[in-house]
């Protein structure tokens, strides 16, 4: 301690001078002891901290989230100044709008068709690299890899994968005389669907596999052993112990994975446009068509449509994780 | 005078001779202010321009955008053009071009947020939709129009807002044929470069020997905004439909002479055409060409002009050129019972009003109009695009090759998007959502022509109603 420098001479001066100025008036004393109780409490303490970022989020996504709203009632063109209110209409023509229902439709075929190939090929790697062998933190740092490379990359790579003139797949497949002509991948919806299934397969996999593997982490080793000794096989041990403690990782994975596939855009635009003839849209590619078009209060309201969808997943994923707490 | 830049640099001008141009590019270098550099031009002798100079001589960035080349010289010519400029002007300036389906959502974006390129390529009847955000250009366009001998119809009537400009036009890549001449004779077409089938029907029958040769016809039928249109309009119109009646309003689409044909043409898909074409967008038809993979397809004389440069060894293509140009011929649109027609409309460049550079940007059009630019950048695409006016029609980019004669030819039997009502926003937004396109490619995918024109006659009533 620093005090025991000072000599008590000093030590009493100092302290002098620190009482002299710690006790003022007996108002300020009540106003000080408030002050004291304030800071104790959390609750004040963590609206302070939660400032910033409410700000940023008011800011950046609360804003143009009402903004799109708004739009979404309007009947704004891009470039024209004038528009005026037209309720709910926009949406009413949704309901009537073939392109709109195959929009829904493929959303929802993308996200929940995708999700289990991700979650049990996922999962499956995760055990695999839960292991401990030769190179496996090297192997487990490049299976990010699909996960960190841009999509727009990624999805150009797929692109070339998918061409229907210059693919390897339809080269290779025709110089072994498998095919006689080449793969009509993107040029067929339930073909093109498929492709961008698969793309999507393999990008959101690392996502699934890495935090499975965190889960499995964290099993403790303690629960196989006690296991192992009551006789149980590895099946038994993977059912009764391993699943059970990553259950709710599976599930808060499963659930993200399912709200970005449900918002993609970037995948499918670059694979297909939402082509052909407007056959493999999800709401991003759809609304962000329209809005090509100048019709901005059309394109919010196709973009606002995921809005009930999502709130059921957020809802979900949010009473599972304060399960989780 | 205080600034020992300015200083320096009179001593230069003085010891060097440097012409008004070179103290201002030097003034541009060293961050000389627009205040100072008209010290130092009366200090060297120059100050009879400064005026002039100093709107520009500000440091100015500029931005241009505009669709990709497909011929790179083109390309690349305008984007010297632009620097040229820029550096006389004391400006700096940026050139982007992006994919074709890209730039029509980008330039919404831009307007829409009210910042982004200073200069914008629109794409035919574009600027009515976004005239609000473009600067009025009568005067200039009335000038250019004068010098180039007046704008074809297919031109005012596509790239003016209702005879208003507010973009300078430039004229438009055309749509041709390009056949392999060995194929056609190898499937029993005598002098193909003179017999080219003169109807769809025959057209088709031809493609159906091509196909089972292996060579079968490519087309195009993505959502893209080259060549899917530039067969989806002209075939429907040649069998009577349209989009809408000449009040505009009417949806005109689904006559039964289209729907017939349409539900023949289903079966001519598989039958005589490359089947993978419904995901292929303006640039897939030229790498099936080009790698032999097909003998005939719908497109600007992109193809050949790449074909002659891979035989000329300065290929920019990143896949292996396997046609020989000398095999390459092209012919016009053929006709069906109702008609011969191709779609036209011309592409224009805008100075946008948002830009703080507006004043500029106009100038910059005025320099690229000016005769003595515009023609060497015609000449540096070699005739892919026909220009706007008669004027350099009888250039020899445009005659000289018999190879390519087809394509000037367009501009006679062309139709404007919306036809038979006018060019204007309704024909935009039906355009940008493919309505006709989508038709095609619908009734191929669903065998049903009268269920995918219901669609889109639906569609058009909501649209134009």
């Amino acid at each position: 301690m620093f005090t025991s420098c000072l000599t008590v001479g000093a030590w009493e001066s100092l302290m002098s001078v620190v009482t002299a100025k710690a006790e003022p008036d007996p108002g300020q004393q009540t106003a000080g002891r408030a002050r004291a109780r304030f800071w104790d409490r959390e609750a004040p303490l963590a609206y302070l901290f939660m400032i910033p970022g409410l700000l940023i989020l008011l800011l950046f996504m609360g804003y143009p989230f009402f903004l799109g709203i708004y739009l979404s009632l309007t009947d704004k063109m891009v470039g024209f100044a004038d528009f005026s209110f037209v309720g709910l209409e926009n949406y009413q023509l949704l309901l009537d709008d073939p392109v709109f229902h195959r929009t829904v439709a493929n959303t929802l075929i993308y996200s929940f068709v995708t999700v289990p190939f991700k979650l049990v090929l996922g999962l499956g790697l995760a055990l695999v690299l839960n292991q401990t062998f030769r190179f496996s933190r090297f192997v487990r740092a490049g299976l990010l890899l699909p996960w960190i490379v841009p999509t727009a990359i990624s999805s150009l790579a797929w692109l070339m994968l998918f061409d229907s003139v210059l693919s390897p797949v339809s080269w290779v497949l025709k110089d072994w005389g498998v095919i006689q002509s080449n793969i009509n991948f993107l040029g067929d919806r339930w073909n093109a669907i498929s492709a961008i299934c698969v793309a999507n397969v393999w990008r959101g996999l690392p996502f699934f596999a890495i935090s499975i593997l965190a889960g499995l982490q964290a099993v403790a080793p303690e629960l196989h052993e006690a296991a192992a000794l009551d006789g149980a096989n590895a099946w038994q041990r993977f059912v009764a112990v391993t699943l059970p403690t990553i259950r709710n990782i599976i599930l808060i994975t499963t659930l993200f994975s399912i709200i970005f596939t449900f918002s993609d855009f970037q995948l499918i635009y670059v694979l297909t446009k939402g082509g052909p003839a407007s056959s493999t849209h999800v709401f991003g590619t759809y609304a962000y068509q329209t809005m090509g078009f100048s019709a901005l209060g059309q394109a919010a309201a196709i973009a606002l449509s995921m809005l009930p969808f999502l709130a059921i997943f957020a809802a979900i994923l949010l009473r599972e994780i304060r399960k989780e707490d | 005078m205080t600034d020992p830049r300015a200083t320096q640099l009179i001593d230069e001008a003085m010891k060097m001779r440097l012409s008004r141009r070179s103290v201002m590019r030097r003034a541009s270098a060293l961050g000389i202010s627009a205040g100072a550099l008209g010290g130092v031009l009366a200090a060297t002798g120059h100050a009879k321009a400064a005026p002039k100079a100093a709107v520009f001589i500000q440091e100015r960035v500029m931005n241009t955008l505009a669709a990709t080349y497909f011929v790179p010289e083109g390309q690349t010519f305008f984007t010297q053009v632009a620097e040229d400029w820029a550096s006389q002007n004391g400006v700096t300036i940026t050139t982007d071009y992006i994919g074709w389906p890209d730039l029509q959502p980008r330039i919404a974006a831009a307007v829409e947020g009210g910042s982004g390129p200073d200069v914008i390529e629109m794409w035919d009847i574009w600027p009515y939709l976004y005239q609000e955000k473009m600067v009025p250009v009568q005067e200039l366009a009335e000038k250019v129009s004068e010098q180039y001998g007046g704008f074809y119809e297919w031109v005012t009537k596509t790239a003016s807002v209702d005879g208003q400009w507010y973009s300078i036009p430039h004229g438009s890549s055309s749509s041709a044929f390009a056949y392999r001449i060995s194929l056609l004779e190898e499937a029993g077409i005598e002098d193909p470069k003179n017999n080219f089938p003169k109807t769809w029907e025959e057209l088709f029958t031809l493609g159906k020997t091509l196909k089972e040769m292996g060579k079968p016809i490519g087309q195009a039928l993505g959502q893209s905004l080259g060549d899917p249109p530039s067969f989806a309009y002209p075939y429907m119109w040649a069998y009577g439909g349209m989009e809408v009646e000449e009040d505009g309003t009417t949806p005109a689409i689904n006559k039964p002479e289209f729907v017939e044909a349409l539900q023949a043409f289903t079966q001519t898909w598989k039958d005589a055409f490359d089947e993978t074409g419904l995901s292929w967008d303006d640039g897939a038809n030229n790498r099936a060409f080009l790698s032999d993979q097909i003998s005939m397809t719908l497109n600007g004389s992109s193809v050949y002009l790449a074909a002659v440069a891979a035989k000329a060894g300065e290929s920019t293509l990143d896949y292996e050129v396997q046609v020989d140009p000398d095999d390459i011929w092209h012919a016009g649109y053929p006709e069906g019972p109702a008609g011969r027609y191709n779609v036209l409309g011309s592409r224009s460049y805008a100075a946008m009003n948002y830009s703080p550079n507006a004043d500029a940007a106009v100038e910059f059009l005025d320099y690229f109009f000016s005769p003595e630019i515009f023609l060497p950048w015609l000449e540096s695409q070699g005739g892919y695009i026909i220009p706007m006016a008669p004027g350099y029609a009888d250039d020899e980019m445009y005659t000289g090759n018999p190879a390519l004669a087809p394509y000037p030819e367009v501009s006679d039997y062309s139709r404007n998007r919306g036809y038979a009502g006018p060019a204007n926003q309704k024909a935009a937004e039906s355009s940008a959502r493919y309505v006709v396109v989508n038709t095609f490619a619908q009734a191929i995918q669903s065998g049903d022509a009268a269920g995918a024109v219901g669609q889109a006659e639906a569609q058009l009533r909501r649209i134009y109603g």
